[in-house]
């Protein structure tokens, strides 16, 4: 609903004006902090075992340096109700992994990260996701009539409020395009998620063309993660005239001994359909 | 004279123990002496329109009254003879002897100055000596004339626009809706189109305003020291009144332009005892797309209606309506659609040559329509009102003159509905909860000269407000709408609990507030005075908008369980100067203005189909300062003005009932419309009979904007991390336009008058920022900095005609 309304407003600025161009900005740099890109996904039909956590640190904003991963840190997940513990080790290249994790949909965790001397420390519960996920094609259900799209189709169960992430990169592509969605309108329906690709040679992206080849995920994930995530896509796509006033993004890792020095990112716990679409 | 006064108090709309009061307090300053009253209308000879504003004085005293917004005066004065000066700017001053030996009713038609060189001078003393000895103090007026003449973009003549260039008014970019007054946010000015509310002022998002300039006669903005007869909106009170149409012959005028075209038809009704008015504009929307943009356009029209009837000497009807539409089709995914209507009935009464009255129906409107047709579903919300006003105006003496009456406003408020707009559609109809609300007030105004020198106006307002139930009202957990989270530290939504049923005929929450507003002008000598106010407003309606610009799909909410009245206190100090006979004019203020209750967002709110806005917002105040600086040139071949403003508007939103230190640490932080400098200068050039040379210099500090200070990966993208709210700037704001209009030969008997206006806006094409933004560029990775300048250069062609 609101990517619509901001679409509006962009696409009759950029009637009225051709005038957008990259210009150089002094902006301010703030003290670096600990990223924990900690997303512990359940595929659905395989063990859960193997998870990844990644920790690196910030940089300032215009710093093309590459991003070095965090080494040295003391990674570790509990399960809340029997106390079990997966210890993550260190890669030397900023992932943390272990090979014994044990996911139960609806378990609590914890993370705690000991970095630097500081202890951080986040609580999340492991959410599932639909299992009739469908992926078809189309033209004319998107903005193009002529372009192609992938429509993700899914029944969103009636009886409790849910939360998704869609995932889509299509094969070649630098990034992801992330959508996420609730069910607070569509309670119960079944839900189609449309994404399609439009002709920019400035960013050299092209509509789909037949024998293109997408991976997508649609992961469940909690209210609190979803409202983290939405702000996050929001910002990421960069903030106009109409866009809501930027704010300085917090997520669940709490630095324990000193507060004030919270770590960017997400301690996360998700059950995941991922699924691969050839267009024909 | 007292016993006729006393009558009106019979009048069941008055509130008789609050007058009374007033008149036992005044009694004693109405002199015994021998007096008599003169009063009547005064119209502009030409097309009968009545003149509000104009002047009329006894020549050598200082006995006057400027006529009111129906271009009524009443002055009265000691038994004598007199010359009667009548003047307006524009206008050949009427000098009149009388003898006042009885009451008398004398209504005066001014001619335009036929010279057109002296369009805008202003050649008696008495006007600018009552600007300087009226206890007004944070009032501009921009007379119609004036705001067609400053250049504007792509020719189309815009009020909003004009008002900017007027020290203390601003806005926060080319592409914004409404205006800021004194550091006050948009839905803190009251803007009425004869008397009835419009709630958004731009059409396509700020590009226009939606004052068709042809159907216009006045415009009047109260930045502070607003009289006790408004209340409402804590920041202004822009005051616009429509013409009233020729009531001596047809006439047409209109307009083509590169936007938009207009037509206007007046002319007299009702066997010459009455006139209308009858205008409408309307663009072109294919010319604002790109060719490559297949199926989209975006256009607006709209039409003022005016009529009024006069029953006889002493009352007269009048009827306004006003229609303005935006309509925006992107694609075939989405469509939008939203404007103002507003109606209003009103009576004028005069109980005797010192009483006038006026009683008004006012309904107005605003809602817009989303079609969402990519996911198949309406997005419906709206906003009406329903006003019944009484104001009277009683002319007890020269040196006192008393405003009072009474006013009800209904409220009822539709944030929004979901429709499924087809039989397939995944989307559940929804409808958000509905609201209602009543508004009273009552005032009292007094206007008190207490020596030749020391004018006062003083009054109070007694406003109230009740939300009415007739819905379910939620409940939080501890009454927390909002909780702190100590751990995480960040603001969430609270626990909702069961909710409280309100049955139609009760109230939810009732808020009351007393009012005073109080002014004073001090006379120093014949050319300067000193003037200062204080005034006191309340505002129990808020328009909800966390982005940046307030764009036409954000919506109103009432005051209530959870959101609290907003609460100004404004005082003022100005010094105001005449100089070389009045060729020029200094008014320079200072003010500081405090908002309670003003409410700030959490960080990531969500304002959008959102039935538990309370959830979203914590209650915090506002406060702004600044000085004002205007010069006029008001006379001779070049005229214009120069302001500068120096000013601070701020905010501070701390936890409150919801813990926590608040906003950004509860500490003080700069509103998005906080200019620092903002300088402006406008002036126009008489070259010639045919020749009429226009021009802007303006020259703003950027506004407050939140830019990143780093970057981290999650999910494989660079995402920003935000410094505090506000805490960096656009690039400074300025840019020079150019006008000229030529006006072909006129031969005096030919009915058909053209014009043609050229315009450059932008002159030297600066790409002035309207936002600038940050993202990754996605083929290469990088983040870069992306700047959005709405306008660059921009000519225009306008031809004007009138027949």
């Amino acid at each position: 609903m609101k990517s619509y309304l901001k679409l509006t407003i962009l696409i009759l600025i950029v009637t009225f004006t051709s005038c957008q161009d990259v210009v150089d900005i002094e902006v301010q740099t703030a003290p670096s902090r600990l990223v924990i890109e900690a997303s512990l996904d359940w595929e659905k039909g395989t063990l859960g075992n193997e998870q990844t956590i990644k920790l690196s640190t910030s940089k300032p904003y215009f710093d093309t340096t590459k991003n070095l991963g965090v080494i040295g840190a003391s990674v570790k997940v509990t399960n809340d109700s029997n106390g079990d513990e997966f210890i993550f080790t260190d890669q030397n290249n900023g992932n943390y992994i272990t090979t014994e994790f044990v996911p139960i949909i609806n378990q609590s965790y914890t993370l705690e990260v000991i970095y630097n001397e500081e202890n951080y420390t986040a609580t999340e519960t492991l959410m599932s996701v639909v299992d009739n996920v469908e992926l078809s094609q189309s033209r004319e259900d998107g903005s193009d009539d002529e372009a192609l799209e992938i429509k993700t189709s899914f029944n969103d169960p009636e009886a409790e409020e849910n939360f998704y992430l869609l995932k889509f990169n299509e094969r070649g592509d630098l990034f992801s395009t992330f959508i996420n969605v609730k069910d607070e309108f569509i309670n119960g329906n079944e839900v189609s998620i449309i994404y399609e690709k439009e002709d920019d040679k400035d960013s050299n992206t092209f509509v789909f063309e037949p024998g293109d080849v997408v991976d997508v995920e649609v992961l469940g994930i909690s209210e609190a993660y979803y409202d983290f995530i939405g702000i996050l896509i929001a910002q990421s796509e960069g903030v106009g005239l109409f866009g809501t006033t930027p704010v300085s993004l917090k997520g669940n890792c709490v630095n324990l001994t000193n507060p004030d020095n919270y770590a960017n990112g997400y301690f996360r716990l998700t059950e995941v359909v991922k699924k691969t679409y050839t267009f024909k | 004279m007292f016993k006729k006064a006393e009558n009106t108090n019979k009048q069941p709309l008055i509130n008789n123990q609050i007058i009374l009061l007033f008149f036992i307090l005044f009694t004693t300053i109405l002199s015994a002496q021998e007096n008599y009253t003169i009063s009547g209308t005064i119209k502009d000879a030409n097309n009968g329109e009545t003149l509000l504003g104009a002047s009329i004085f006894f020549k050598d005293t200082t006995i006057g009254e400027i006529t009111n917004e129906y271009g009524f005066y009443s002055i009265t004065a000691p038994k004598g003879n007199y010359i009667l000066v009548i003047s307006y700017i524009g206008f050949t001053e009427i000098n009149k002897e009388v003898t006042l030996d009885s009451n008398q009713n004398i209504d005066f038609e001014l001619k335009e100055s036929t010279n057109q060189l002296d369009e805008v001078v202003i050649t008696s003393e008495e006007p600018e000596r009552a600007m300087l000895q009226k206890p007004e103090i944070g009032v501009s007026k921009l007379n119609i004339k004036t705001i067609k003449q400053i250049p504007v973009v792509l020719g189309e003549v815009d009020v909003m626009k004009a008002l900017q260039l007027l020290p203390g008014v601003s806005n926060v970019g080319e592409a914004s809706s409404g205006f800021n007054v004194r550091g006050g946010a948009v839905d803190q000015n009251l803007v009425l189109l004869d008397e009835a509310i419009i709630y958004n002022t731009s059409h396509l998002f700020g590009f226009f305003s939606v004052f068709n300039a042809d159907a216009i006669k006045n415009t009047k903005l109260y930045k502070g020291g607003i009289p006790a007869r408004f209340g409402g909106r804590v920041s202004s009170v822009l005051d616009i009144r429509q013409k009233d149409g020729n009531s001596k012959n047809f006439a047409f005028t209109g307009g083509i332009g590169l936007i938009s075209s207009r037509l206007a038809i007046e002319g007299p009704v009702f066997k010459e005892k009455g006139s209308f008015l009858l205008a409408g504009r309307a663009s072109y929307g294919h010319l604002l797309l790109k060719s490559e943009l297949n199926g989209n356009s975006a256009r607006f029209s709209d039409f003022n209606l005016k009529t009024n009837y006069e029953i006889n000497k002493n009352n007269k009807l009048f009827l306004s309506g006003y229609l303005g539409r935006d309509n925006f089709v992107l694609n075939k995914d989405l469509t939008a659609s939203y404007g103002n209507i507003s109606g209003n009935l009103r009576w004028n009464h005069l109980f005797n040559d010192k009483l006038f009255s006026n009683a008004s129906a006012i309904f107005s409107s605003y809602d817009y329509n989303l079609g969402i047709n990519l996911l198949e579903y309406d997005w419906i919300s709206s906003i009406k009102n329903y006003n019944l006003k009484y104001d009277l105006r009683y002319y007890a003496s020269e040196r006192f003159k008393l405003d009072f009456g009474t006013s009800i406003i209904y409220y009822d408020f539709r944030p929004g509905e979901i429709k499924p707009n087809t039989d397939e559609s995944s989307v559940n109809p929804y409808e958000l909860d509905q609201k209602r609300a009543v508004e009273s007030a009552l005032y009292v105004d007094a206007e008190h000269k207490f020596s030749d020198k020391l004018t006062a106006q003083y009054g109070l307002r007694y406003s109230g407000f009740n939300r009415l139930g007739g819905q379910v009202v939620k409940n939080y957990l501890n009454n927390q709408p909002v909780v702190y989270n100590d751990f995480l530290g960040i603001y969430q939504r609270g626990v909702e609990i069961e909710g409280t049923n309100f049955e139609k005929s009760e109230t939810v929450k009732s808020f009351g507030n007393l009012e005073p507003r109080f002014s004073l002008a001090y006379q120093l000598s014949e050319s300067s005075s000193i003037k200062a106010g204080y005034s006191r407003v309340a505002q129990y309606i808020h328009l909800l908008s966390n982005t940046t610009s307030v764009s036409p799909l954000d919506v109103w909410t009432p005051s209530g369980k959870y959101i609290k009245p907003q609460l100004s206190n404004q005082y003022a100090l100005g010094y105001f100067k005449n100089f070389k006979n009045e060729i020029y004019s200094l008014e320079a203020e200072v003010y500081y203005k405090t908002i309670d209750n003003r409410i700030d967002y959490i960080d990531g709110s969500t304002l959008i189909a959102n039935n538990a806005i309370e959830a979203e917002i914590l209650n915090g105040e506002s406060r702004a300062y600044g000085l004002e600086v205007l010069v006029r040139k008001n006379e001779g071949r070049l005229t214009g003005w120069l302001t500068y403003t120096l000013s601070k508007s701020e905010q501070r939103t701390p936890g409150g009932s919801a813990g926590g230190l608040g906003i950004e640490n509860g500490a003080w932080y700069d509103t998005a419309y906080d200019r620092t400098h903002d300088f402006s200068l406008t002036g126009a050039y008489k070259l010639n009979e045919k020749w009429t040379l226009g021009t802007n210099l303006v020259f703003q500090t950027g506004r407050p904007v939140t830019y990143p200070n780093g970057q981290y990966i999650y999910g494989g993208l660079s995402i920003a991390s935000y410094s505090d709210r506000n805490s960096d700037r656009l690039p400074v704001y300025h840019r020079l336009d150019f006008s000229a209009t030529y006006r072909p030969n006129r031969k005096p008997n030919k009915k058909w008058k053209g014009e043609w206006v050229f315009g450059i806006y932008n002159v030297y094409n600066r790409k002035n920022a309207t936002s600038i933004s940050f993202e990754q560029n996605i083929a290469t990775g990088v983040n870069e900095a992306t700047r959005t300048a709405i306008f660059g250069i921009v000519p225009s062609i306008t031809y004007n005609f009138k027949f």
